[in-house]
């Protein structure tokens, strides 16, 4: 009698317990799309955000439920997405492919004007009077944007600008968010010419701060044959539109400010 | 027999649960206050932790997939309810300074880890050594612990005062000096680890 | 009932043997998940309804079901079998009615089955608030009471830990020390300032 009645009780309570979740699971159960699994194994996994969905998986959902297209993942090898495409039984309607382009060349080159001794990060840096060097436009040099690359496309260089590697950068977006300078632009792959500056001061103050800085001269505006390169509000625009890389504002540029990319 | 003895010496350097896995750490710095609370939960793990992975690796192909944590935790439920009723009977002083650290046993990450992670899929003999090697690296880490709080924050080992008039760190019998502790010995060790990499 | 033991209860809950800081219950996920607020504010949430309902539903079954039978010894199996099938549910639950929350806490919700403070909580109340295999007057509201401010303080260590290490993601600091032992090393300060709430009384 001492045994059977524990082992009722705990027979009870597992009873109970056991029945109640196999309720509960056929009360609550989850209708799951089979094609979901299937679409967000082919996906790259990074949850970049670049897309515009919440992570891949937000993304599988967006693309089955015809919300997103799958040509919005800058991620994925083209053959991913053929075969998302067979999975769903849809066309690939391919998009444009960009990357990430710095538009500072000074680092360096700009010199200080007070010793900053604080957190070593840009965002950090840059609420303290605009940063510490004296061009208040351009690129302060912590690794704010290497550290928040998913795909490890930056790196710092010893003149203390950020390189990036475009075989690695996918256009995720994320360093042209975190820059406090907003100094990253996403630039369509066919372009090879821009301008490596981001100041609008007037050209004189530029030219002060900053030895390879755009002094709105207007000599590229002149030189181009496309219309593509205007100066609005003292610093150079390329309109990637109308630019065809041929290269003759590089050539008229005095400062050197707009530059071929690798 | 090689075998059996690399699986047993495992859990004491290389996987050490407590600074290398860094699981089971609640209990760890509970109880880690005197060298002799500390001996007395390490072996009341290793008995728990050596019953259950015996038992879950004699039953691991039997339990349905779907409902295998369930049932590892009644498993290790009923070890550590045992373990409870042999201290209140033969050693109530322990029981008492254990406190509810005891039944806590059932939620030590350490012995669900290991079922989880390894009486799953090995045989009775390998998770029967394997338990007893986590287990005794589990009690040596406490003891280590529980040394240098019990010396340093109360001036006695074991309960006998080693050094005359030694102004003790209180601060290290409390919860405060135990994260400390942890913190730089788990520092510590992760340098050892680096400068063996 | 006493109004007096529920502030007791709660200032002690929260403060001087505050779950995590004092009494060391939850220390993994408070550790691995504290790195950034909104998970961290997301898991102390869900544990605080996790200990606040198996607060109650322990007490239930230790009152109608084991002390009745002389069954006190199972109290172990049967809570942390309470805290399995209750978190499983909430589990399906949270599945069902949103998914996005349920990726987002990932394997931390199944993972809060074994985070001591539950089963600790369980334990806490049947030794407080039961003498001599009695119920003491009001041990049920005491019981779910002190669930709720188990998991109040939980969250408040959550979140004090996570704005402070949100902060430190952006130092550099040695790599020997990097995440687990620096977590550690702020929790003992964090530990050390709450001391300061002992001998508070009424």
């Amino acid at each position: 009698m001492e045994i059977l009645i524990p082992v009722l009780t705990l027979g009870f309570l597992g009873v109970v317990f056991g029945v109640g979740l196999a309720i509960a699971s056929k009360r609550f159960a989850v209708q799951v799309d089979p094609r979901l699994d299937k679409v967000h194994g082919l996906l790259p996994g990074s949850n970049c955000g670049a897309c515009g969905g919440a992570g891949c998986f937000g993304f599988a959902e967006s693309i089955l439920s015809g919300k997103m297209k799958i040509d919005a993942c800058r991620v994925a090898s083209d053959q991913a997405k053929e075969k998302i495409a067979e999975v769903l039984g849809r066309q690939l309607i391919k998009g444009l492919k960009s990357v990430a382009l710095l538009h500072c060349n000074g680092g360096t080159k700009v010199k200080d004007r007070f010793l900053y001794q604080g957190i070593g990060d840009c965002v950090s840096a840059n609420l303290v009077l605009g940063g510490q060097k004296e061009c208040v436009w351009g690129c302060l040099g912590f690794d704010t944007c290497v550290q928040v690359c998913p795909f490890g496309a930056l790196t710092m260089s010893k003149e203390g600008l950020p390189i990036v590697d475009f075989h690695k950068c996918k256009a995720c977006n994320k360093c042209v968010q975190i820059c406090p300078k907003k100094l990253f632009s996403l630039v369509p792959l066919a372009g090879k010419v821009y301008v490596a500056c981001s100041s609008y001061d007037l050209g004189k103050d530029t030219r002060a701060a900053c030895s390879v800085g755009c002094i709105a001269c207007k000599l590229c505006e002149k030189a181009c044959k496309f219309d593509a390169i205007h100066v609005v509000d003292n610093l150079a625009v390329i309109d990637y539109n109308k630019c065809t890389s041929c290269g003759e504002c590089v050539q008229a540029c005095p400062m050197k400010t707009i530059r071929t990319r690798g | 027999m090689r075998r059996y003895l690399q699986e047993f010496l495992k859990g004491i350097i290389r996987e050490n649960p407590t600074f290398v896995l860094a699981l089971g750490l609640c209990p760890t710095l509970a109880v880690s206050v005197s060298v002799i609370n500390g001996i007395g939960m390490g072996l009341a793990a290793t008995f728990v932790l050596l019953g259950s992975n015996i038992i879950i690796s004699l039953i691991k192909n039997v339990i349905p997939d779907r409902i295998r944590i369930p049932c590892f935790i009644v498993v290790i439920a009923t070890f550590v309810t045992i373990n409870e009723l042999v201290m209140k009977a033969y050693s109530p002083v322990l029981d008492r300074a254990l406190g509810i650290y005891v039944p806590l046993i059932v939620v030590n990450c350490i012995v669900l880890g290991r079922a989880e992670a390894y009486a799953q899929k090995n045989s009775v003999l390998n998770s029967l050594f394997d338990g007893l090697g986590m287990g005794v690296g589990f009690t040596l880490a406490l003891i280590l612990i529980s040394a240098i709080r019990e010396f340093l924050g109360a001036g006695t080992i074991l309960g006998h005062t080693l050094i005359k008039g030694f102004e003790p760190v209180f601060v290290l019998g409390m919860p405060s000096g135990a994260l400390l502790l942890i913190g730089l010995l788990l520092g510590f060790f992760n340098v050892l680890k680096n400068r063996r990499a | 009932m006493d109004a007096a033991q529920f502030l007791t209860i709660f200032i002690s809950a929260v403060f001087i043997y505050n779950v995590i800081l004092s009494r060391f219950l939850g220390l993994c996920s408070f550790i691995a998940i504290s790195k950034q607020t909104k998970p961290a504010l997301a898991m102390s949430l869900a544990v605080m309804f996790v200990t606040t309902m198996s607060s109650i539903i322990t007490w239930l079954i230790y009152r109608f079901l084991l002390i009745p039978f002389h069954l006190t010894y199972l109290r172990t199996i049967s809570f942390i079998l309470v805290i399995a099938t209750f978190v499983q549910f909430v589990e399906m639950v949270i599945r069902k009615i949103s998914p996005p929350m349920y990726r987002f806490f990932g394997i931390y919700l199944p993972l809060i089955t074994v985070n001591c403070a539950v089963l600790g909580v369980a334990v806490l109340n049947a030794d407080m608030f039961f003498v001599g295999n009695k119920a003491v007057q009001g041990s049920f509201y005491y019981s779910a009471f002190q669930g709720i401010c188990v998991g109040l303080g939980y969250t408040l260590a959550m979140l004090l830990m996570s704005g402070i290490r949100e902060r430190l993601e952006l130092c550099h600091v040695p790599k020997a020390v990097k995440d687990f032992p620096l977590g550690f090393i702020i929790a003992s300060i964090m530990s050390l300032s709450f001391l300061g709430f002992n001998g508070f009384r009424f």
